[in-house]
């Protein structure tokens, strides 16, 4: 079944672009169908349900799906890390 | 990275500010002055950086980075700015909670008009800022010409 990604950040124009292409190659290389939506952190509730919310600024509410910070892929600190979460969540392990 | 995809313009050395706001304020109306920006853009990112920060912890001992940008109805056109500062100051932490703050050395500065025509632009200076070696060479430039070097290499 395709999953439902939400990237996020403060305007939907910088970091979550870059954001949503190295997730995007992230789910490709694992073979993982995704429909990915870029938005801004306000906007999360107008774009749910998802399987995922990936925001790259802080996100002061809970919306009852799980949230992995995307911030790892902007400044390359802890990238496997995050990888392995957002995989082990996609693939329901 | 490609000489076309630097703005020379906007590269500028040995910036002395007192804090964020002063960097990004000095920075910003630079691209207004040059045309990459509407007035409204310096506002713009200081309100945007307010709400959403962008200092990049990139590791204690490491040099750290900050990338504040705004909405697209500011920009005329894109353009990428590089600040190197001859002191470090303080940004909030993008992602970070409120106290969370780190010392600045390099601020890149981006007018971007369409993120998808500019993907392979912010990715270019993601692979910078991810560059340990190349930001700390980079923060040493004390010239235009330095940082055209330094950035020719990739």
């Amino acid at each position: 079944m395709r999953k439902r990604i939400i990237v996020c950040c403060g305007g939907a124009i910088a970091t979550s672009t870059i954001a949503s292409n190295k997730i995007m190659e992230l789910c490709r290389r694992n073979g993982i169908s995704v429909d990915l939506v870029q938005c801004r952190i306000s906007e999360i509730s107008s774009q749910l349900p998802a399987d995922l919310i990936l925001p790259t600024a802080k996100v002061g509410r809970d919306f009852g799906v799980p949230m992995v910070t995307a911030m790892p892929f902007i400044s390359g600190v802890g990238i496997e890390k995050a990888e392995q979460e957002i995989l082990r969540i996609l693939k329901g392990e | 990275m490609r000489i076309e995809e630097l703005n020379s313009e906007l590269i500028f050395t040995g910036l002395e500010a007192e804090n964020s706001d002063a960097v990004m304020e000095w920075m910003g109306r630079e691209f207004v002055r040059q045309g990459y920006t509407k007035d409204s853009y310096v506002a713009a990112l200081l309100a945007r950086e307010k709400e959403y920060p962008t200092g990049l912890d990139l590791g204690q001992g490491n040099i750290c980075a900050a990338i504040p940008h705004t909405d697209a109805e500011h920009v005329i056109k894109p353009g990428t700015g590089i600040g190197i500062l001859k002191h470090p100051v303080s940004f909030h932490v993008m992602g970070g909670d409120e106290e969370e703050l780190v010392q600045v050395s390099v601020v890149f500065m981006l007018a971007i008009k369409d993120p998808g025509k500019q993907l392979d632009r912010l990715q270019n200076i993601i692979g910078i800022i991810q560059d340990q070696k190349l930001l700390r060479e980079l923060s040493k430039a004390s010239s235009k010409e330095e940082v055209l070097k330094c950035l020719h290499q990739l």
